[in-house]
């Protein structure tokens, strides 16, 4: 038996830039015609009621553009943190057998790495939420 | 020829693109999420299983406009809430369609007063109009059906595809008071006729007929024990500036000179035995329209007290002179004399001096005059319509006016209602926020406004009790026995033991269906929906009940001066002890979605906590005073109408928060289920109605049989009772706590002032010292553990 060479059996990288440009055509043929569709058959009364945002019945009072309190973009930031961190050990558990003791011992590092930093927000009060009373 | 082809060919397939388009449209309504009063609770029991709007393909209640295409005007149009409801009838999503539902959104109803538009048309145009009051939830779904109708004949395409010509959503005209309507609230064709009431209410009206009838004199009591001490020390120590009252028919009662009543008041509440902790109720009387002018000064400000030790009351009536007379605060002696100075100011135009913030409460801010004087028209049809013009114009005040200071510059000032899902009606938060923490709450209640007082003044004493029904809509029946009571202590009415148990048994009825209602919302609020369609099941079985004994459904103005209207009917009893064997599994069965649910607690427990201390001191009633662990409920506290005789407990909680709440609301539901359980065991024979029939509506049999009855009848059920000069205050534990009427006599056939006392006005009051500090999520878990109710609050 000769051996199967891997090349044949995963398709070549072949770019058919006229399928992929039909393709896309269409796509955004597809996409167009539903929001011209939706825009002119859905009927539009623009009086300045209609413009006004909701806020329960009521007239709103000042400006939403505010300056939000700070947990907001720290729960944020932790979140991408870990979150992104989360892509390095996903990337590493496909690879495990490959990578071996090694790559064992470096992920085992960087885990315990970022244990610390949760310790170590936790401990500051970076995870605290909800009202301040009941913070204290 | 060819031409016309084509243009017969266009036509076809316009009719088939309508067809097309309307059938979709019909079935797929997205009704909006908006109550304004009683019909919404048939509105919703339509949602709910035994009705089941979703086979109409109407079942997507939205809570925004933006997402909805019917407004089902549910209740009564308030001139305050007006401008609101034509904000969201236009900021709803094209095309749009809208049902009035109820008698009052669609002329005023019963409601001819001058808080209230007489009718939705006036401000919007209106596609159907569902009669009742309330209407049915079937009727509601013969509305929808003919909605459906109305959509299907429509012919949509031409304008959905830009050509000329086309018809879709509501397009008829609004209408104009007077002018394209008819003013009169009987409809048109009764102009030759006067309106009833108007020509006998003082001061126009002098020869009453009612003066030729003799009546006894008022009940009068004797004043016993720790109320004879305290009159005694009060003389003693104040001299000449009090003086008790010698006739009374049902508390002590001390006249007080203007500027001694807060040294008073103090000494009442800190010094006296026993202390009176809590002001019960504030109010004022104008006395311009007395038929003794004389006798009585320009107005009248009435403080009520009530004393946790004794369980006793008090009443100090102090006299003011002048057109416009202006008295000092007792804010400092009790902060939740706040809403209740700033109400009399609003409704009697009495100023407090040293009153924190003495603006309207009930009325919108521009409004103009005090109603309540008696020289302000009563009916709305005596002031100019209210036209669409007046919609667009008066709008609810800013939120930032109600937010102090730097606050509303750097955070976030958010309106939560009057339309919102979570307010349980037209209630309007403004809130403060920091990020999601609140740091500071105001309300602007008065968007439910239905003037009840004022029209007490113009119905003869039989015909308020309608009225009385609608003060809290979900309490029904339970809503008639303080007034009744209070109508029956004045007159010294005895009211036989079947009447009395009859009345028990339904007033119970009415707390278990209204903490059903609860137990539903208040899931819902913290976000389970299930609870909804369960307990809706047992409220229908209880509303089942209800109607086989009295014939209506939410309200039925069953209970009468003297008794009740009719005798229960045959397969009462069977249909009550099928309810009594099936409902405590059905309860348990509830409990077990709900009382250990880590999501419900985690919601609930140790949010919005209050006080014991803090509780008693604002006047709060009903289940959330006892969430704070104190026993105290009038059924026990101070009996009526037989409750002695009953075997039950007080259930309380001592945490005084979300959860606890909860947990009292369904323990009284097991206790009143053993009321029921006992009235309906131990009925007892004998008549349903007074043998005097003096101030009562005869039984039927008699009116039928007997000339002296006849007679009776027609005075009574014409121009009414003449109740003898006096008056009298009587208070009942009501579902939501305690809810009073104190009625004041002219000897007439109708009462010359009527104050209720709801227990909605003071649980609120309290808000801010449990929501302030909490996050945004919490108001809406503390606004529903309250179980208020609009309508109580606003009156």
């Amino acid at each position: 038996m000769q051996p199967v060479a891997i090349e044949s059996v995963l398709s070549p990288w072949e770019p058919g830039i006229f399928s992929l440009t039909l393709y896309a055509i269409l796509v955004l043929a597809f996409v167009a015609s539903q929001l011209f569709l939706a825009s002119w058959l859905g009927e539009k009364k623009k009086t300045r009621e209609k413009l006004r945002p909701y806020e329960c019945g009521i007239i709103p009072t000042g400006t939403a553009r505010l300056r939000y309190p700070v947990p907001f973009y720290m729960v944020a930031i932790f979140f991408l943190l870990f979150d992104v961190e989360g892509a390095y050990i996903f990337t590493w558990a496909i690879a495990w057998e490959k990578l071996g003791w090694s790559g064992w011992l470096q992920i085992s590092f960087f885990i315990v790495l970022l244990l610390l930093g949760l310790v170590y927000i936790w401990n500051k009060g970076g995870l605290e939420w909800g009202p301040a009373a009941q913070k204290i | 020829m060819g031409a016309g082809r084509a243009k017969d060919l266009k036509g076809r397939l316009l009719n088939n693109a309508d067809l097309l388009i309307n059938w979709s449209r019909k079935y797929s309504l997205w009704p909006m999420f908006f109550g304004l009063s009683c019909c919404f609770v048939e509105e919703a029991a339509a949602f709910t299983s035994r009705y089941d709007l979703a086979r109409f393909g109407a079942e997507v209640l939205r809570p925004s406009p933006r997402q909805a295409d019917l407004l089902i005007v549910s209740g009564t149009l308030f001139k305050k809430i007006a401008p609101v409801v034509l904000r969201l009838y236009e900021q709803m999503a094209e095309p749009k369609w809208v049902m009035s539902m109820g008698s009052c959104s669609n002329c005023g109803g019963m409601y001819d007063v001058y808080s209230v538009v007489q009718g939705v048309d006036q401000i919007l145009p209106v596609d159907i109009y569902i009669p009742g009051c309330p209407p049915r939830p079937e009727a509601l779904l013969q509305g929808l059906v003919m909605l459906q109708e109305k959509i299907g004949a429509e012919k949509p395409s031409r304008s959905v595809l830009h050509l000329k010509g086309g018809t879709q959503g509501s397009q008829k005209p609004i209408l104009v008071d007077g002018q394209t309507k008819s003013r009169d609230p009987r409809g048109p064709g009764m102009e030759g006729t006067v309106i009833r009431g108007t020509s006998v209410v003082p001061p126009e009206f002098q020869d009453s007929r009612a003066d030729l009838m003799w009546t006894p004199p008022p009940r009068q009591i004797e004043l016993i024990g720790p109320d004879k001490n305290l009159a005694a020390v009060l003389a003693n120590r104040f001299g000449e500036t009090v003086r008790i009252s010698p006739r009374v028919s049902d508390m002590l009662t001390i006249q007080v000179a203007p500027d001694r009543v807060k040294d008073i008041l103090l000494f009442l509440k800190s010094e006296a035995t026993p202390k009176y902790k809590r002001l019960d109720d504030l109010t004022a009387i104008d006395e311009s329209a007395r038929r003794e002018r004389a006798a009585y000064p320009d107005y009248t400000l009435v403080y009520q007290l009530l004393s946790f030790e004794s369980g006793g009351r008090l009443r100090l009536k102090v006299p003011l002179t002048g057109r416009d007379p202006v008295t000092r605060s007792v804010t400092d002696i009790w902060p939740s004399a706040d809403w209740y100075e700033r109400e009399v100011f609003d409704l009697f135009g009495i100023r407090f001096e040293g009153h924190p913030n003495l603006r309207r409460i009930l009325m919108p801010h521009d409004w103009e005059g005090y109603p309540l004087r008696k020289s302000y028209p009563g009916r709305a049809t005596e002031i100019p319509p209210y036209t669409l013009e007046e919609a667009r114009r008066q709008q609810p005040l800013d939120g930032g006016i109600f937010v102090e200071g730097s606050a509303a510059e750097h955070q976030l000032v958010l309106n939560v209602g009057p339309h919102h899902v979570s307010t349980h009606g037209l209630m309007r938060y403004i809130v403060t926020l920091e990020g999601e923490e609140i740091t500071s709450l105001e309300m602007d209640i008065g968007y439910h406004h239905r003037a009840a007082e004022k029209i007490a003044e113009r119905q003869t004493w039989h015909q308020f009790i309608p009225y009385t029904d609608r003060v809290d809509y979900l309490a029904g029946a339970a809503n008639n026995l303080p007034y009744v009571l209070a109508v029956e202590t004045l007159a010294g009415i005895q009211v036989p033991e079947r009447a009395q148990v009859i009345r028990v048994m339904l007033s119970e009825f009415f707390r278990l269906s209204n903490h059903l209602v609860f137990f539903a919302t208040y899931a819902h609020d913290v976000g389970a929906m299930t609870p909804n369609f369960y307990t809706f099941r047992e409220r229908e079985m209880i509303l089942d009940i209800v109607e086989l004994i009295t014939g209506g459904r939410l309200h039925p103005s069953w209970f009468r001066l003297g008794g009740v209207a009719a005798d229960l009917p045959d397969g009462w009893k069977e249909a009550v002890d099928r309810f009594v064997r099936i409902f405590p599994s059905r309860l348990m069965e509830y409990e077990t979605l709900i009382r250990k649910n880590p999501i419900f607690k985690a919601r609930t427990v140790g949010i919005g906590r209050l006080s014991l201390d803090e509780a008693m001191d604002w006047g709060v009633t009903g289940p959330n005073l006892r969430a704070c662990g104190l026993p105290w409920d009038l059924r026990k506290k101070t009996p009526y109408s037989g409750y002695e005789n009953f075997d039950f407990e007080i259930p309380t909680a001592g945490e005084g928060d979300c959860y606890a709440r909860y947990l009292v609301r369904v323990e009284e539901m097991r206790q009143s289920l053993r009321i029921i359980e006992q009235a309906a065991a131990n009925m007892p024979a004998g008549r349903y109605m007074t043998e005097d029939y003096r101030f009562v509506i005869p039984q039927r049999k008699d009116m039928l049989k007997d000339i002296e009855s006849l007679i009776h009848h027609f005075i009574n059920v014409t121009r009414g009772p003449k109740i003898p000069r006096g008056e009298a205050y009587a208070a009942c534990e009501i579902p939501r706590g305690e809810q009073g009427y104190y009625v004041v006599s002219d000897g007439l056939g109708y009462s010359y002032r009527t104050r209720i006392r709801g227990p909605g006005f003071a649980n609120i009051q309290v808000m801010p010292l449990m929501v302030v500090g909490a996050t945004i999520a919490d108001l809406i878990a503390i606004c529903g553990s309250l179980d208020y109710i609009l309508p109580d609050i606003d009156r």
